[in-house]
């Protein structure tokens, strides 16, 4: 009785929150000062239809720099502490080898995995034109990955080269907001390439460029993340 | 009259919805749950989507590129998700009458 008392007054009080919430909410017809400068500023300047990239990757792309870096230490710090105890847990819960994937899921993973690449690629080419860029493309990447890792247990990512490109990518990426100090107004300007004409698929700066290289360095440290959870390779080998 | 057929075709997909709903609060175990939420719900997005195809006849390519995928990832996932769970041996319902899954793996191990 009382336990059912105090799930109502719960409700009840969720329900006053999210009531000021609706109530005191009121839809804005203008632009902030800052929103608006930024929404004039970006086409104009930057020549990037898409205003979101165009702040990501140029006014505050020292920002996504960090960004990516915490994504960085994130999958280290994963890879670190699962590879700290690989594995009794399989034992514990799971059955006792590894199973098969099933014939279902590799033919659709072979139907799928390049559909979900070639949408990945197509998310972090038009980044600054509409909805998406490196970020996304990227988080899309590893979601293949992740999906050929469920159709095939036994795949070796290949980790080193997972490394070795992330790592070139980010030092890139890197070199590129140092030209920009040399070329253009400062670091990690966009615009040391020319900026094209508004719209089309070659503008907008270095935007795609910086968008490709943050993509391919997102879909790296992702995967690497995802491949942490795996079981030990060489256990299973063992076990199959 | 487009407007009407869309219409109706989105209300039977959110019909299906509501009954992929249903099933997942009432169906007795995790299978059958899952099948129920997976069937209606590809059907549901399916006839949301042809529905849509109809207010917006411009956007029918990208539409039917969306159907594709659900209609190849939804099955796979939830046949992924569920060999999973009887790989845990989540147990059956109690009045399930055959396990053709278990029968075929019987099969296979008394071959030779």
């Amino acid at each position: 009785m009382t336990r059912r008392f105090f799930v109502v007054v719960a409700i009840v009080l969720f329900g006053l929150v999210f009531a000021s919430l609706a109530i005191g909410y009121t839809e804005q017809h203008s632009l902030r000062a800052l929103a608006e400068s930024y929404v004039r500023l970006v086409p104009q300047e930057l020549g990037a239809p898409n205003v979101i990239t165009g702040i990501l990757l140029t006014y505050r792309a020292f920002d996504t720099l960090g960004e990516v870096a915490v994504l960085f230490m994130v999958g280290a710090g994963v890879v670190l502490v699962l590879s700290a105890d690989r594995w009794p847990r399989a034992a514990a819960y799971g059955p006792e080898k590894p199973r098969q994937s099933s014939e279902i899921m590799q033919s659709g993973a072979q139907i799928l995995a390049p559909l979900i690449a070639i949408f990945a690629a197509y998310i972090i080419m038009n980044g600054h034109l509409s909805a998406g860029g490196g970020f996304q493309g990227g988080a899309v990447i590893a979601s293949c990955v992740l999906l050929l890792l469920l159709a095939y247990p036994q795949y070796q990512v290949n980790i080193e080269f997972l490394s070795i490109t992330e790592s070139v990518a980010g030092a890139l990426f890197v070199l590129a907001g140092i030209a920009g100090l040399i070329v253009a107004d400062g670091f990690l300007d966009s615009r040391i390439l020319p900026l094209g004409q508004f719209g089309a698929f070659f503008s907008a700066g270095a935007i795609p460029v910086l968008s490709i290289l943050l993509g391919v360095k997102v879909g790296c440290e992702l995967s690497v993340i995802l491949d942490g959870f795996r079981p030990e390779p060489v256990e299973q080998k063992d076990q199959v | 009259m487009m407007e009407v057929i869309g219409s109706t075709l989105v209300l039977l997909g959110a019909l299906f919805h509501f009954s992929a709903g249903l099933g997942m609060l009432r169906m007795p175990d995790v299978y059958t749950r899952m099948q129920a939420g997976t069937k209606a719900s590809t059907l549901g997005n399916t006839l949301i989507l042809a529905g849509l195809a109809f207010y917006h006849p411009g956007w029918s390519l990208k539409l039917l590129i969306i159907v594709y995928f659900v209609l190849m990832t939804n099955p796979i996932s939830s046949h992924a998700l569920a060999r999973a769970a009887y790989g845990i041996r989540i147990p059956l319902a109690g009045d399930t009458g055959i396990d053709a899954l278990r029968d075929d793996q019987q099969n296979l191990r008394s071959k030779p």
